[in-house]
């Protein structure tokens, strides 16, 4: 109850349309125009030169946005040609460095596998395992285990041949005229051989 | 004023309804293109400007124990033409404009793809008597970056290019039969590949992005609408080294010999790791079209065989567990030995009756006197001592279409077969399962499951599947030790002593050459040669096993000998095995 008393007072707020009808009974008066009238321009003037300003920061900016999507066009064709770049020479690398390769190399480098290791004992001096001398007799027997892969990759010999070319083919014409598999080891041997003369292959240093 | 009163309530009745008009009309445009044809229009606005893009997931790898990629992907392109527009084009180069006929074109594209200039008009002149308005026709598929990007910097405007990821096996035939292969689709055929296809699979996805009218990418319009998925690693067990090394050992001497077939395995005698499955021939996955379809598989695990006397180790070692023998136990072995069931069993060259020990039985591979020491057993025990050796279930290696051989219920064994399983006849059994007998033997008789794929590994580097490392005790420690040092004395003093000598080290090993069925029920003229064995003896730590099907030339167990010792000396190099110190033991095997 005495909830509703306190309410009273405060009744034409809850009724707007009284509050209105309250208004317009109120008396009316001419006020003088304000004499601060200027104060006004510089709003609008400020309103409008805000407007400007973004209407501008708006343009540079996409602007910006539209050059940099021709950097970042630019940028990602580049990304793809390296990373093709970096796909082929992958693939390149683990072409040659597969044990076909390897084996391929080494023999035409004239190296030969030994199967019966043995080893030295540091801390006493013996000597474990029967030591032989390698005979060698898994020449030629590099493509046993097929990789059509590596049939374009040239052996490091014949990469090297390169510059002694006429050297090998005066050294071994019979050779080179046939064209079987042992008769191509037999010519990459020459050519090693050959090659050894103009000096070992060895790195330059600066 | 009640006159401007009604006029200004006409105007605001007129200026209402004008605008409820305007709006009406505007509800109706916006109800039209917003709804009715909003999805025509979106599609024609995006067509203008958005491109739909293929994002290519990458199928995993296949790795070895090293991280060595045995299969890989890498994408490849497609190059296509459009016949109807191959015409004489002008090209600029630093300025000068040159004008290209078609015919320079094709030879400039053929002098690449490795075509001729008139294999590529053909292509042309063909593609446009099927269709005059043909559009479309490939060139060559699957070419690698390099021609892709010679070909592209031809700026040949009549030529298209398709990304086309594809499989490649940088190290060709080596452990081409375990991995496997893909068709040219992409879909996995056989191996790895096939077996391992759940953990490699990746799936595509698409993305969309808006373009300018110069084709720049819009910022901010990228919609990935479909994430593509790379797929997980496999990562193996097999040494792509060793592997190499005893692929090439096995071709030499099945070609010397003139073998079928045959296949040589390199195990962990500690993990049960499978380290090399070499088979012969190989197939080379870059190019399957070189290998003969039947050799393109595993026979290691898919081709079953009689294994023969390599198996005898398999009954001493059970005899020996249920302590029924000992390795100086005496027997008489016949030349011809009949059962009182029934059977007849005779050895493979006539002799007289020798006075053998167990170990002597082994040494000379007699089938009588292996046959008398075999009886002690009764069939149901040898077949549980078989069964728990793996023998007639597929191993764990998790290879696609692995036979588990055959092995009869042992109340199905006729008289015959009673006494033919003793000396691995009567049975068939994968060189797989040979070898594992053999890791058993040499593990203190605990059997470890045969392991090819260590697991699956994500990018994340976490690994699932692995496979479990829990071994089994099969016959006791005592039983295998025993058996090993028989297996060391057949090494020492078999008929190969001389072939298979690897100095410096222990080694223990056992022949078999057992006939081959005809696929009728009855066997060949030819033989399968194999040979079994680990090393170091005094603490094993490899197994070799060797088989060689029908080798012409050289039919005994002789031929298989050669690759046994040359595998096992590079196993022992490559993994540094000390040699042996220990005297080996000497066991009497006549008396």
């Amino acid at each position: 109850m005495s909830d509703n008393l306190a309410r009273v007072p405060n009744a034409h707020e809850l009724r707007p349309d009284i509050a209105e009808r309250t208004g317009a009974q109120r008396h009316i008066e001419i006020v003088a125009p304000s004499k601060h009238a200027r104060p006004r321009v510089v709003y609008a003037v400020s309103a409008v030169t805000c407007v400007g300003a973004i209407v501008v920061a708006q343009l540079l900016l996409s602007v910006g946005i539209s050059q940099g999507a021709y950097e970042i066009s630019a940028l990602r064709a580049s990304q793809v040609e390296l990373g093709r770049t970096a796909d082929s020479v992958s693939e390149d690398l683990i072409k040659v460095s597969s044990p076909q390769s390897l084996a391929a190399n080494a023999e035409a480098l004239g190296m030969v596998s030994n199967s019966t290791p043995a080893y030295l004992r540091l801390s006493d001096g013996a000597v474990l395992g029967a030591p032989t001398s390698a005979d060698g007799d898994q020449a030629g027997a590099a493509s046993l285990v097929p990789n059509s892969l590596l049939t374009e990759t040239p052996l490091v010999t014949q990469q090297a041949a390169g510059g002694t070319g006429a050297s090998v083919a005066a050294a071994a014409p019979a050779t080179t005229a046939t064209g079987t598999a042992a008769s191509t080891a037999a010519t990459t041997t020459a050519a090693a051989a050959v090659a050894a003369t103009d000096g070992l292959p060895s790195p330059t240093t600066r | 004023m009640a006159k401007t009163n009604m006029s200004s309530k006409r105007r605001v009745a007129a200026t209402v309804v004008v605008l409820v008009a305007i709006i009406g009309l505007f509800v109706v445009r916006l109800v039209d293109i917003q709804v009715v044809r909003a999805d025509t229009l979106s599609a024609d606005s995006l067509g203008n400007r958005s491109v739909e893009n293929t994002v290519y997931g990458s199928r995993g790898e296949i790795l070895d124990a090293n991280g060595v990629v045995l299969a890989g992907t890498v994408m490849r392109y497609d190059v296509q033409l459009s016949p109807k527009n191959a015409k004489q084009f002008t090209r600029t180069v630093a300025g000068v404009k040159s004008t290209v006929t078609v015919p320079e074109a094709a030879a400039e594209i053929g002098a690449i793809t490795g075509q001729t200039g008139g294999q590529i008009e053909a292509i042309i002149a063909d593609a446009l008597a099927d269709n005059p308005d043909s559009d479309f026709a490939y060139v060559s598929k699957q070419v690698d970056v390099d021609a892709f990007r010679a070909i592209y910097d031809l700026d040949i405007p009549w030529l298209t290019f398709a990304k086309n990821p594809s499989r490649v096996y940088p190290n060709g035939a080596v452990a081409g039969n375990l991995v496997g292969f893909v068709s040219s689709e992409g879909a996995a055929q056989a191996g790895l590949e096939l077996g391992q296809d759940a953990c490699l699979a990746s799936a595509n996805g698409t993305e969309t992005y808006e373009r300018g009218a110069d084709g720049v990418r819009l910022p901010e319009s990228t919609v990935t609408t479909d994430a593509a998925v790379d797929g997980s690693d496999v990562v193996t067990t097999i040494d792509s080294d060793l592997q190499f090394f005893v692929q090439q050992a096995l071709a030499e001497q099945a070609q010397t010999t003139g073998a079928a077939w045959g296949n040589v395995i390199v195990q962990e005698v500690k993990t049960g790791k499978l380290v090399a499955v070499a088979d012969y021939p190989s197939v080379d996955p870059n190019d399957v079209s070189l290998t003969e379809a039947e050799d393109r598989g595993s026979r290691a695990f898919t081709a079953p065989y009689e294994p023969g006397s390599t198996f005898k180790a398999l009954t001493a070692a059970s005899v020996l567990d249920a302590g029924l023998a000992t390795p100086n136990s005496q027997v008489v072995a016949p030349y011809r030995y009949l059962p009182e069931n029934g059977a007849n069993v005779n050895d493979s060259s006539n002799h007289p009756d020798l006075r053998l020990t167990l170990t002597g039985v082994l040494i000379d591979s007699s089938n009588t006197g292996m046959s008398k020491l075999g009886e002690l057993l009764t069939d149901q025990q040898r077949f549980d001592y078989m069964t728990k050796f793996g023998i007639g279930s597929v191993t764990e290696s998790g290879f696609p279409a692995e036979e588990p051989g055959i092995l009869n219920p042992y109340d199905e064994w006729d008289p015959q077969t009673q006494y033919a399983t003793m000396f691995g006849q009567g049975l068939t059994t994968t060189a797989l399962q040979v070898s594992s007998v053999y890791q058993t033997i040499a593990n203190g008789g605990v059997r470890m499951p045969v392991q090819l794929v260590t697991g699956c590994r994500a990018a994340d580097g976490t690994v699932t599947n692995a496979p479990s490392e829990e071994g089994t005790q099969v016959v006791s420690a005592s039983a295998a030790s025993d058996t090993a040092d028989m297996l060391e004395m057949v090494y020492q003093e078999g008929w190969l002593a001389k072939t298979w000598n690897i100095p410096g080290y222990r080694v223990a090993a056992k022949t078999g050459t057992a006939q081959m069925p005809d696929g009728n029920g009855g066997y060949t003229k030819g033989y399968l040669v194999s040979v079994s064995g680990f090393a170091p003896a005094d603490d094993p730590q490899y197994v070799v096993s060797v088989s060689l099907a029908d080798p012409v030339n050289m039919n005994s167990s002789a031929a298989s000998a050669p690759v046994f010792q040359e595998v096992m000396s590079q196993v022992l190099k490559k993994y540094r095995a000390v040699p042996s110190g220990a005297a080996a033991p000497d066991l009497s095997g006549s008396w």
